[in-house]
C-alpha cells in the first residue's frame, strides 16, 4: 500500500462517514488480481530463478458475478454438461489436474460437479492438449476400451 | 393431385436411400431410428406383409460411442455347438476385430425374430469409415438427424477463441501459473 492510499484511507476512517453497501468501493487494501510465473534463466554457469508477478490473461474477459454471497457458477446459472470443454478447461491446471477449492472459488457442490466434469471429459478425450507431459496425447492410441469413443450421462453425478 | 403429393406417393412406392453418420453415436439408440427407416415404419403404407422398408447407409461406424464403462461391461455370447465351445466377447474386443459388428448386431437384435429380419438386413450398408463406393452414394437422396450432438474437442478450436472465451473464475492474487 502506497502511502498516499494509507493518508486517504486515514482521512475516511477519521471523517466518520458511514460507507453504505451500495456506494461501490473505489479503493483496495490488497494488491490487484495478479499471478505469478515462475522464470529460469540459464546464463553459462549461472541459473537465475525469478517469480514475476503478471497481469491475469483472464481479467478481460471475466464474467462479472454480481451476487454478494454466490460461488461464481451458482451465480452464472449455467448447467454445465461434460462436453463443455470451453469452460471446464479454465478450472484445471496445464497437467490437468483439478484446482483446490480455495484457487477456484467453488461452493462445495458445485466443485465437486466439475471435478467428475472433467473427469468424464477427460475419459471421453475431449481435453487431450491439457494433460501431463508424458500424456500420449491422442485418445485413440490409448490403451484397449480406452480408445473407443464414450460420453456419459450427467445425472449420474452423486450430489448431496 | 398436386405436385408435392405426387412426389410424396413417388417417395413412398419407391425405395429411397437415407444416409446416417455414426460418429458418436449410440448404436442402441440408433439401431431404433434405423430399423424403422429399414422395415418402413415412417411410410402411411406400412403392413408387415408389404416390403416397402428404404436402403440405409451408415458411414463412421467405427467412431461410434457408448455411455460409461460399457466398452468392457458388455458381452457378445457365441457357442460353436460343440462341448466347450462357448466363448464370450467383450465389445471393444468386438468393435477391434471389425468395427461394423456391433452396429449391426444392435440393429439385428433391435427386430423380431421373424423371416423378413434377414432380407431387411439386407438393405442395411455399414462402412467403418466415410470411403462409400460411388455406385452406392449416387443413390443417397436423404440424410437421418444424428440423435446426440457430436462432443467438440478442445484442440479443434482457434487458440484465440478459447483464450478469449468468457470466463467464470479468475486466479488468486498469488498463484503460481504452472
Amino acid at each position: 500500500m502506497s502511502f498516499f492510499m494509507q493518508n486517504s484511507l486515514r482521512n475516511i476512517l477519521n471523517t466518520r462517514i458511514l460507507i453504505s453497501e451500495n456506494i461501490k468501493r473505489n479503493i483496495f487494501a490488497s494488491t490487484p488480481l495478479a499471478v505469478k510465473e515462475i522464470r529460469t534463466v540459464e546464463n553459462g554457469k549461472d541459473i537465475t530463478i525469478s517469480a514475476e508477478i503478471i497481469e491475469s490473461e483472464r481479467k478481460p474477459f471475466l464474467v462479472e458475478n454480481n451476487s454478494g454471497h454466490a460461488c461464481p457458477l451458482c451465480a452464472s446459472g449455467l448447467d454445465v454438461k461434460h462436453t463443455d470443454v470451453l469452460i471446464l478447461s479454465q478450472f484445471i491446471r496445464s497437467d490437468g489436474c483439478m484446482m483446490p477449492k480455495r484457487i477456484t472459488g467453488l461452493c462445495n457442490k458445485q466443485q465437486r460437479r466439475i471435478s467428475s466434469l472433467v473427469t468424464m471429459a477427460q475419459k471421453s478425450g475431449l481435453m487431450p492438449n491439457i494433460a501431463p507431459p508424458n500424456s500420449k496425447r491422442n485418445p485413440q492410441t490409448r490403451f484397449g476400451w480406452k480408445k473407443f469413443n464414450k460420453y456419459f450421462d450427467e445425472t449420474t453425478i452423486k450430489s448431496k | 393431385m398436386s405436385t408435392i403429393k405426387r412426389v410424396q406417393q413417388w417417395a413412398t412406392f419407391a425405395r429411397i436411400w437415407h444416409i446416417y453418420d455414426a460418429a458418436w453415436q449410440n448404436p442402441f439408440e440408433s439401431a431404433k431410428l434405423l430399423r424403422k427407416y429399414l422395415m418402413g415404419m415412417h411410410k402411411p403404407i406400412y403392413h408387415p406383409l408389404n416390403d416397402c422398408g428404404d436402403h440405409v447407409i451408415v458411414i463412421n461406424s467405427k467412431d461410434i460411442a457408448l455411455p460409461g464403462d460399457e466398452w468392457k461391461k458388455r458381452v457378445y455370447f457365441h457357442h460353436t455347438g460343440y462341448p466347450g465351445g462357448a466363448s464370450w466377447t467383450l465389445a471393444w474386443e468386438l468393435h477391434t476385430k471389425d468395427p461394423t459388428l456391433v452396429l449391426k448386431k444392435a440393429v439385428y437384435n433391435s427386430m423380431k425374430g421373424n423371416l423378413q429380419r434377414r432380407y431387411t438386413m439386407e438393405r442395411l450398408h455399414i462402412f467403418p469409415d466415410s470411403n462409400i463406393p460411388e455406385n452406392i452414394m449416387k443413390n443417397v437422396s436423404n440424410q437421418l438427424q444424428q440423435l446426440r450432438p457430436k462432443p467438440t474437442r478442445l484442440d479443434s478450436y482457434d487458440e484465440k477463441y478459447v483464450k478469449e472465451f468468457p470466463k467464470i473464475i479468475d486466479y488468486p492474487k498469488d498463484y503460481i501459473l504452472r
